[in-house]
């Protein structure tokens, strides 16, 4: 369904209704919060599989799996060493 | 579809996020390739982290570089 569709009101002759801004605002920004999510997502997805899975056996080892964790959790403190480094340079 | 001000201003606001947030990702995305070369630690080693913070900055200075040189050649 149109997310951004809304019933037609009864009688009028174009019987289009737009959204209120506040929530098209609502809208774009789970929208985009949703965006952001999936594509972070990928990325650790890909790089983690890259340091991770060097060899690809018929299970997930142990120590595939602990590195995975280990990984994603280091990839979300890199996003933020580099975001303050971009941020604290600008001062 | 009337574009009030405030959904201009709104749009505007949030086009710059999204910049901001597309240059965080990708400096990461290369930065992590740059400066995590071995299997990821429980925590990173000092001369990682400030690998990360470096190439961060060294991007910035570069990137000004690049514009100056742009400029000069425009000249």
């Amino acid at each position: 369904m149109d997310p951004f569709s809304s019933p037609s009101p009864s009688g009028g002759s174009s019987g289009q209704s737009v959204p209120s801004a506040d929530v098209l605002m609502d809208q774009v920004k789970t929208q985009l919060a949703q965006a952001y999510a999936e594509e972070f997502f990928e990325t650790v997805r890909s790089k983690c599989f890259t340091k991770c899975i060097t060899k690809p056996g018929t299970s997930l080892s142990g120590s595939e799996s602990s590195c995975i964790t280990r990984c994603v959790e280091r990839y979300i403190e890199a996003t933020g060493i580099i975001s303050r480094a971009l941020f604290s340079a600008h001062r | 579809m009337d574009s009030s001000p405030e959904l201009q201003r709104f749009l505007q606001e949030e086009k710059q996020k999204a910049m901001i947030a597309e240059m965080v990702g990708k400096l990461t995305s290369e930065c992590w390739d740059k400066c995590i070369t071995s299997t990821p630690g429980s925590k990173f080693s000092s001369s990682e982290s400030t690998c990360l913070a470096n190439c961060a900055q060294r991007y910035l200075d570069m990137t000004m570089l690049i514009q100056k040189k742009f400029q000069s050649m425009q000249q």
